[in-house]
């Protein structure tokens, strides 16, 4: 599988920490504090937080 | 004056994401007349602003220049390497005709200097290109060009196949 | 070594009333003290002006001015700075606007305008390089924001020109008035565009062909390339490019950060359709503004519905609060449609959106009943009501009549318990943040020399968590990581303040600063920006100071009006009601007025001022600011 590039990450609104986000996924949990996020794509590498899931 | 059958790169202007924000007109005034001055930039942004429509307009170095043909001086030439349709300021003598002719807005007359300038593509690394963030204009070789429409085209038509299919059902 | 550009820019003195027009060079010791744009207003604003003077008497001075680096190819180096005492606030007014006008001030010749006096019939400024004309502006007085830029350019048969206008808001004196220029930007803030109308000036209108000249062109020009590398590479100017500034949207609704019905919750809780991602089904594309590689809002049309079609562009995270949360809407067409009609009237996004929000609460509490606002429901998310207020505020109209002069006389009309309910500092509104969680903004609001205002110091990178060794590096002190914490808030906000004093005042977008990412471009970017530019050398030591001393003489000038520590405060609110929704970190918070003062004082400390916020002698006297008023300009 490809190197995912950083870009993918995104920083958990709750945790403040950051986290890999699968290309193209429309949700997301964060693995260090659990918080289910909706994610959409500025770019088609770069990830963000949409809102909660 | 026609082009070598070779792999040649091109400036191509995409107006749908031109943005308006200038920066090819300033930074190709700064590059070629080392002052800040996009009135007497090679390239310029014509804008509908009420109806937010804007629209870079630079010389297409066409195959066939009209410019050349126009020229009672026989000033206009091609680069041969960057195949740049180029003004020999020698033998301009300034009747602008090529102005008047070119049907792009390609060709200008510098307030400044009374003298005709166009873009010459910066020996092959246009500036502007270099700061248009949103890939307005690229320089890309033809047959890229050329692809690049047919999958547009073809991403279009499928498009259609699709709704058509969905309309059946 | 040549400084070319410094030395051939003017400023432009016109007095209205007497119809006089004179100009001089803008002299080193200006430029060295206080850069250009905001910096050089507000040393104007302090000397031109005598104490109490009214904001709408003809005495009051309007005050343009481009910024010093204003013409460079990035950071969106299109920014102009209008000042003059504020009619909304008494204090000083300031606000900044992007699009094209300063360049096209600066390339006809002018960096600086001085506007005094006033009219007895509507007039325009037009400046062609040298030529300047006061015309007549009888046919465009009445005309919409956009309408009236349009016929300057037919009439002057340029399509070039650029202008700044004001609406009708501020031909009718409402005290938050803006100054347009474009479809889009604005002056929004501290009410310029009243001041405009009260001089009957419909609008300033410049074409320029001069040669603006660099001190090192071809190093400027590699540079301004890897600024905007720079900034283009963050992960924030991205989204921002995608979806404009409303992506802060996203974070700040998922945390529980955005006031909602005026100051009820801390989250709109139905607020999806608000999400930037929503703006795609309107947009034929996004907009820059002169030298900016970020672009950051959309070219929207409405197709359907009663106000269709409609062009527009826009909307800012800031409408999607107040024709959003605030009022408790939660459709993205009510927020397109209202940013519309405020653009079209050229009045403050956010004042009409706070005072409408306000206004709702108070009719919820009973505070105010139909009577009172002449038989409109000021009904949460009744956006029927929210559009025909913003008309009426514009046109005096009714009830309108007494939002349109902004909270200070509102409260005094409508009556003291509505006092409580008002999120307003200095009587100017605040944005629809809510800064009960984050001590750092709240300081940021409380101290603003315009009254209560983001932009002057938001530290927006203390909600990233970053390591406490990277932001003491930033900031050159101890700064906790965590955004609930006060300590070292104080040294946050102040070196905030000063970094934003001369990012205004050499007139690049805030955006492509720190503002968005810890790495993106400050004091050395700056230094070596306005270096190749115009052969200054400033120190990161010296733009420091400069930012201090323009800081400070606005300071100066609230203090001479009566403002000071008493003023530096919060809205009651924020001490008394805890946050009810959203994250951990954002839930059940209040700001405790306790560590709220020490951080106040903390801060004054860190600026050399007293503690009651006065400047001390001392201070002055490092700043050079012992003589003022010296009336060097
Ligand atoms: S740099 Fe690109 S986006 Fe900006 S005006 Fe030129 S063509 Fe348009
Ligand atoms: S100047 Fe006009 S006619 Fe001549 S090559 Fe360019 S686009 Fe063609
Ligand atoms: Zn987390």
């Amino acid at each position: 599988m490809n190197k995912l590039s950083p870009q993918s990450e995104v920083r958990c609104l709750n945790c403040l920490k950051r986290f890999t986000v699968s290309p193209k996924a429309e949700t997301a949990v964060c693995p260090h504090c659990n918080t289910k996020y909706r994610i959409s794509w500025p770019t088609p590498n770069q990830a963000k937080v949409r809102g909660l899931a | 004056m026609r082009r070598r059958l070779t792999l040649q790169k091109m400036l191509v202007i995409d107006p749908e994401k031109c943005t308006g924000c200038r920066l090819c007109e300033t930074a190709c005034s700064i590059h070629n007349e080392k002052t800040c001055e996009p009135e007497r930039a090679r390239i310029h942004i014509t804008k509908w602003e009420n109806e937010g429509i804007y629209i870079p307009i630079v010389c297409q170095q066409c195959d066939i220049p009209i410019c050349e043909t126009v020229c009672p001086m026989h000033a206009v030439k091609r680069d041969p390497e960057t195949h740049a349709v180029i003004i020999d300021s020698e033998l301009c003598v300034g009747c602008r005709l090529c102005v008047q002719f070119c049907p792009f807005g390609g060709v200008g007359v510098d307030d400044k200097t009374k003298r005709i300038i166009k873009c010459d593509l910066c020996n092959g690394e246009p500036v502007c290109v270099e700061f248009c963030q949103p890939e307005a204009l690229q320089y890309i070789n033809a047959t890229t060009l050329n692809m690049r429409k047919r999958r547009a085209a073809a991403e279009k038509f499928s498009e259609h196949l699709k709704k058509m299919l969905r309309a059946n059902y | 070594m040549v400084i070319k550009m410094v030395w051939n820019r003017e400023i432009l003195y016109i007095n209205l009333s007497t119809g006089k027009i004179s100009s001089r060079t803008v002299p080193k010791i200006i430029r060295t003290r206080y850069l250009g744009g905001r910096g050089v207003n507000m040393y104007m604003l302090f000397n031109h002006l005598t104490p109490k003077t009214d904001p709408l008497s003809p005495d009051n001075v309007l005050l343009v001015g481009a910024g010093l680096l204003a013409g460079i190819p990035c950071l969106g180096s299109g920014r102009c700075d209008i000042g003059a005492k504020s009619p909304l606030t008494g204090a000083v007014g300031d606000s900044n606007i992007g699009g094209f006008f300063a360049p096209e001030l600066r390339f006809a010749g002018f960096d600086h305008i001085v506007i005094t006096g006033k009219t007895s019939k509507p007039v325009y400024l037009l400046i062609k390089n040298r030529d300047i004309q006061i015309k007549d502006a009888s046919h465009i007085w009445g005309q919409d924001t956009f309408e009236t830029q349009k016929i300057i350019r037919q009439d002057e048969d340029d399509e070039n020109i650029k202008s700044l206008v004001i609406g009708a808001a501020g031909e009718n004196l409402v005290k938050f008035a803006n100054v347009r220029t474009g479809m889009k930007n604005s002056a929004g803030r501290t009410g310029m565009g009243c001041v405009m109308g009260s001089k009957n000036l419909k609008a300033i209108a410049v074409r320029g062909t001069t040669t603006l000249e660099f001190t090192h062109p071809d190093e400027l020009l590699e540079y301004c390339k890897q600024m905007n590398t720079m900034i283009t590479s963050t992960r924030w100017a991205k989204a921002q490019s995608r979806w404009g500034t409303m992506i802060i949207y996203s974070n700040t609704n998922t945390t529980g950060l955005i006031r909602t019905k005026n100051f009820q919750l801390n989250q709109l809780e139905e607020g999806q359709d608000l999400e930037p991602e929503n703006i795609d089904k309107y947009s034929i594309g996004t907009s820059g503004c002169y030298g900016c590689a970020v672009h950051c809002r959309h070219r929207y049309v409405l197709k359907e519905g009663p106000y269709a079609p409609l062009y527009g562009e826009g909307p800012e995270y800031t409408s999607l609060g107040a024709f959003g949360t605030m009022v408790n809407c939660n459709k993205m067409e009510t927020i397109l449609v209202a940013n519309h009609l405020v653009n079209k009237y050229g009045v403050d996004t956010l004042e009409t959106g706070g005072l409408i929000a306000w206004a709702m609460e108070l009719y919820e509490k009973g505070i105010i009943n139909d009577k009172a606002t002449d038989g409109l429901k000021l009904e949460w998310g009744n956006e029927e009501a929210v559009y025909e207020m913003i008309r009426k505020i514009t046109y005096r109209e009714g009830f309108g009549n007494i939002l349109a002069d902004g909270f200070k006389a509102a409260i005094t009309k409508i009556g003291s318990e509505s006092k409580y309910y008002a999120i307003q500092i200095k009587g100017m509104s605040n944005l629809h943040s809510d800064e009960r969680p984050t001590p750092s903004f709240a300081l940021g609001i409380a101290t603003s020399t315009r009254g209560a205002d983001h932009l002057r110091s938001r530290p927006a990178i203390d909600m990233y968590g970053l390591p406490e060794e990277l932001l003491e590096e930033v900031y050159g002190g101890h700064v906790a990581s965590d955004y609930n914490s006060y300590d070292g808030k104080d040294r946050m906000v102040w070196w905030q303040e000063l970094l934003y004093a001369v990012t205004d005042s050499i007139g690049v977008c805030k955006f492509q600063t720190v503002f968005c990412a810890v790495h993106a471009p400050q004091w050395k970017e700056f230094s070596n920006l306005i270096n190749l530019t115009t052969g200054l050398n400033f120190s990161k030591n010296q733009l420091m100071e400069i930012g201090e001393r323009i800081y400070t003489i606005e300071r100066l000038f609230n203090s001479r009006e009566g403002f000071s520590r008493k003023d530096d405060n919060l809205p009651e609110r924020y001490f008394k009601e805890p946050t009810t929704l959203g994250l951990s970190a954002a839930r059940n918070k209040k700001i405790s007025m306790e560590k709220f003062n020490k951080m106040l004082d903390g801060y004054y400390k860190l600026h050399s001022w007293d503690s009651n916020g006065v400047p001390t002698r001392e201070s002055l006297k490092k700043l050079d600011l012992d003589h003022e008023p010296s009336n060097l300009v």
